[in-house]
């Protein structure tokens, strides 16, 4: 009986799957499963599938972050069912996977959309691996801005920080006034990006680039110096309990009141204003110290994997790519659409005021990228935690444990010549 | 026994036609997976690309003069040890009170079932909420009882961490331990215990001396359960701290996802997943024999 | 015994019964209240909700609607097979006495030390071989196959519960090993089925690491993914979140409730006389 049964299940199964295959359908995997992340993910799909003219485009949610679909599209290179465009980190994700053979390159439909008019310097060098173009952006976030409580600031007398001294006053006053001065939330990302304001308060953005290409040790002094001014000016100023936090509850102590600011990527500003906080009337945001006029920005491309959908994808990409493909997902989703022609006007408030603040460090030539993903993948990753650590316990051996740690990975990916000069 | 010869074959022949369809899906599915496994552990491989580089044993000899790999095998021996007092004992006294025949038995058996049914998603998302630091219920409570002093940063203090966890898992699968108890107490013969009860044993004498002997079967799987889900645990972990703050909380299957898919190491990663299986089955697998011997000896006798 | 002891046992085991009760309740009664606000209420969570905002369920339903369809077609006959898989390995485990039979228990065992996060490589290319990939059917097969070092594990310590005076009485009386099992042993052991079937249904129903690797669509995909979805890369919707999982709790829950009725004591005892 086991065995009929089995054997049935077989037959079933059998029956099934050539019924799944007999639809074709091309499939674009992305992990924004969510909230307006997967309204702007939707809007834009819904767009460049009306461009598309032999095959149906649907998106695929990868539930979880990049770590995730990572893996499903390891599972799926090796199994040779890729789909015909994923959403991507930028810089050394792309270059990872375009090494290993698995990644169609974008230069025909990067002439056609004319990629090297249509999207800032600074973005451009992180979707080219050795020229060629593997991955096109849709989506951009700044992260170099502190929201901060408008309410908080008048109460506590505090004006809108320009600088580190000014920075510190509106910490103190903050803090004399019975607000938590500055939110901060665990996690590998978050203090390595407030990190990267006393790093190019420290480096530079020339210093920024050589951290990028492995030619200035974390063993450096100029790297400690970063690291004490991070120490002295931002961790000194962070809210009690902030590393058991997730970042939306710290937004949440951000929208009640009890924080005085919080510097966090821009999607921030979009989740406190769907929580009711508007920008503007409740918060509002400043260039953290240090990169008044600069943007360091986290971007999201679409990379296309060699196979059957690289010629739909080509046309899916070409119209994701036009200012109306771009601001059908920037607008819902909160972030900046990367192509410069996008007309400012979409934007709310927020949103005006990051792309006002991209397009003057684009004319500035100070756009920098994250740090995270411009680093060998587990140089980044190993950053992230190290920064993190130092961050809840900022004493002279974690700092040299940090330093070694890192030195340590530095020296071995320039043995493995794993650097990449972007 | 006095079977003859002829029966003995037709016996053993039905065991083994019994056994013919597990053992192969088994191989299929468990034997084929683990080999491709070790054959990894002994490659440099990032998991896509065609180039993959054997190092021989590199990745052990690595993992294991690592600080962080130490301290996640180390996590997972903690885990077992939890496992199998916490959620073990609470679930066997919940069952023993409830076999009892208590009043609105009925509900308690939902409340104590209810939380093993959610998934884990959704248990991270629960609980760090519960351990939100400054507002959360648990130190809202403690606040509002007058201990606000024991009040922790749950689930940012790298001394704190495991046992917040821990506290949300005994939560969640509590119910598991519950569960078998409460079957295997239904399952012991009534006249054994009624004979208990006219002699003058206390329900505490009739409990330890005759139900938790003849639970010897559910007691094993309980046990045995709550050490390999201590030493497989991942979903929590990752749904609430991915292993954080800066890997304190970090388990052996937690650290294998993030070098395989978080840092492009699958061979690395692959190394980490036979040490837990070796670590798993050194601690766990005399365990199961023994005790599986012992429910022979109990039935021989 | 005096009746005084008694009295002071009842308030201690009732003392411990509400406190327990309540610890437990706690947390999904956050989870329930959170299901009713809107965004604005989430983030305040120790607050209640000022009305039931039903929203969260309507967005549940739309995105995760088809999802539970899915879920219970995988769960239902995976559930039997996994259990008749376990079944049919823990019978000959349980009555073969020679070296062969622990040998073959020993290896089912070592299944249930293997961390499956490890071997979704090697199952992709094997589901994508059989053409099973995004298929019901296909998790019906994964399921049961995973499934087997734990429920072997189970019912041949079930079995081994069974008087063995059963056994032996049914082959004198010239019942075939086969005939055994199937007319005398799997009635006998409903209770231990029932519970096993309870663990089954909740282990196959929140499954999400298959899910994800194996299933890509509409077709096959089960609602853990649909819930993990609401969680996403940066944006968390507690709301729709915190009411899928209320929903995806019901249909466990009613197994349990189903399958808990055969938990009737002394079942075995009196089958074994």
């Amino acid at each position: 009986m086991t065995k009929t049964n089995l054997l049935a299940a077989m037959a079933l199964s059998l029956l099934g799957a050539t019924a799944v295959h007999a639809q074709e359908n091309l499939e674009v995997w992305h992990y924004y499963a969510a909230g307006s992340e997967l309204a702007g993910m939707n809007a834009m799909i819904e767009v460049g599938n009306a461009a598309v003219e032999d095959a149906n485009i649907t998106g695929v949610v990868i539930p979880g972050n990049v770590v995730e679909l990572r893996r499903q599209l390891q599972t799926a290179f090796l199994g040779g069912r890729p789909p015909a465009a994923y959403q991507s980190s930028m810089a050394y994700e792309l270059k990872t996977f375009a090494d290993g053979g698995q990644l169609h390159p974008l230069t025909d439909v990067w002439a056609t959309i004319k990629g090297d008019e249509i999207f800032p310097e600074g973005v451009q060098r992180v979707v080219k691996v050795d020229g060629v173009p593997y991955g096109v952006p849709f989506d951009l976030s700044l992260i170099n801005n502190v929201f901060y409580n408008k309410e908080a600031f008048e109460k506590a007398g505090v004006e809108v920080p320009t600088d580190w001294d000014s920075f510190t006053a509106a910490c103190d006053a903050l803090r004399e006034a019975g607000y938590q001065p500055l939110g901060n939330a665990g996690g590998t990302f978050w203090s390595l990006y407030n990190f990267y304001a006393a790093l190019v308060s420290a480096v530079g953005e020339d210093g920024y680039y050589q951290i990028a290409r492995g030619e200035l040790g974390f063993d450096s002094p100029q790297f400690s110096e970063a690291l004490d001014l991070y120490r002295d000016r931002m961790v000194s100023c962070y809210a009690q309990n902030w590393s058991g936090k997730t970042w939306t509850q710290t937004a949440d102590d951000l929208i009640n009141g009890n924080t005085g600011m919080f510097m966090m990527g821009i999607w921030a500003a979009g989740y406190m204003d769907q929580a009711g906080f508007a920008a503007g009337e409740g918060f509002d945001m400043f260039q953290a110290p240090g990169t008044v006029g600069k943007a360091i920005f986290q971007m999201d491309v679409l990379a296309v994997p060699e196979g059957p959908g690289v010629a739909a994808a080509d046309q899916f990409i070409a119209a994701v790519t036009t200012p109306e493909g771009q601001a059908a997902f920037a607008v819902p989703k909160g972030s900046l659409a990367p192509n410069v022609n996008v007309d400012p006007s979409v934007y709310g408030y927020a949103g005006a005021t990051f792309a006002r603040q991209f397009s003057e460090a684009s004319a500035n030539d100070a756009v920098l990228p994250n740090l995270f993903f411009l680093l060998p993948t587990d140089l980044g990753t190993e950053f992230g935690v190290q920064i993190e650590r130092f961050a809840i316990d900022p004493s002279d051996t974690v700092k040299a444990e940090l330093i070694a740690t890192l030195e340590g990975l530095r020296q071995e990916a320039l043995a493995e010549n794993a650097f990449i000069n972007w | 026994m006095d079977l003859s010869q002829g029966r003995l074959n037709r016996t053993t022949l039905t065991h083994l036609a019994f056994l013919a369809v597990p053992t192969l899906l088994f191989a299929v599915f468990y034997i084929y997976p683990v080999i491709s496994s070790i054959h990894l552990s002994l490659h440099d491989w990032d998991g896509f690309s065609p180039r993959m580089r054997f190092v021989g044993l590199q990745n052990y000899t690595v993992l294991i003069n690592q600080p962080r790999f130490l301290h996640a095998a180390l996590n997972n021996i903690l885990w077992v040890g939890f496992m199998l007092i916490v959620p073990t004992g609470v679930g066997l006294l919940l069952a023993a009170i409830l076999d009892r025949g208590i009043r609105g038995e009925k509900v308690f058996r939902i409340i104590f079932f209810l939380p093993f049914t959610i998934p884990a998603v959704a248990v991270g998302a629960i609980w760090r909420w519960m351990y939100e630091p400054d507002n959360g219920l648990i130190t809202t409570v403690l606040d509002l009882v007058g201990l606000g002093g024991l009040a922790q940063n749950w689930l940012g203090d790298p001394a704190i961490v495991n046992f917040s966890l821990m506290g949300s898992v005994a939560w969640w699968t509590t119910g598991f331990a519950f569960l078998v108890f409460f079957a295997g107490l239904r399952n012991i013969p009534t006249e054994c215990i009624e004979a208990a009860r006219i002699e003058g044993a206390t329900p505490w004498q009739v409990f330890w001396k005759v139900s938790f002997p003849l639970l010897w079967p559910s007691t094993i799987i309980v046990l045995g359960m709550s050490a390999i889900d201590a030493m497989r645990l991942f979903d929590v972990v990752w749904a609430m701290t991915k292993g954080g703050p800066a890997y304190s909380s970090e388990v052996l299957a937690v650290q294998m996802y993030d070098l395989a898919f978080g840092r492009f190491d699958m061979g690395r990663a692959a190394a980490v997943a036979v040490y837990l299986f070796i670590i798993a089955g050194v601690i766990i697998m005399p365990y199961i024999i023994y005790m599986s011997r012992r429910v022979q000896d109990s039935e021989a006798e | 015994m005096s009746s005084s002891i008694q009295q002071r046992q009842t308030v201690l085991t009732r003392t411990v019964l509400f406190g327990m009760a309540i610890i437990f309740m706690t947390p999904l009664v956050v989870a329930l209240l959170t299901s009713f606000k809107s965004p604005s209420e989430i983030t305040r969570v120790m607050s209640l909700p000022t009305q039931f905002y039903w929203e969260n369920y309507a967005i549940a339903f739309e995105r995760a609607g088809r999802t539970f369809l899915n879920s219970i077609l995988i769960t239902v006959p995976a559930v039997a097979l996994s259990l008749l898989i376990g079944a049919v390995a823990g019978y000959p485990l349980a009555y073969m006495s020679g070296r062969g039979g622990k040998v073959v228990y020993f290896l089912l065992l070592t299944g249930m030390l293997v961390p499956f996060q490890i071997v979704q490589i090697p199952l992709f290319f094997l589901v994508q071989r059989l053409g099973l990939y995004d298929t019901i059917p296909g998790m019906w097969l994964v399921h049961t196959a995973y499934a087997i070092p734990f429920c072997t594990f189970f019912m041949r310590n079930f079995f081994a519960s069974v008087p063995r005076s059963m056994y032996e009485a049914a082959l004198i009386d010239g019942c075939g090993p086969a005939t055994y099992f199937w007319k005398l042993l799997l009635p006998a052991s409903a209770s231990g089925l029932a519970a096993l079937a309870i663990i089954q249904s909740r282990a196959i129903w929140n499954d999400l690491l298959f899910a994800i690797t194996l299933t890509t669509s509409d077709n096959a995909r089960p609602a853990t993914v649909a819930i993990a979805g609401f969680a996403s890369s940066l944006q968390v919707e507690y709301g729709p979140l915190m009411a899928s999982t209320v929903v995806s709790v019901i249909p466990v829950m009613a197994a349990y409730l189903l399958f808990q009725k055969s938990f009737v004591r002394g079942l075995l005892g009196g089958a074994g006389k």
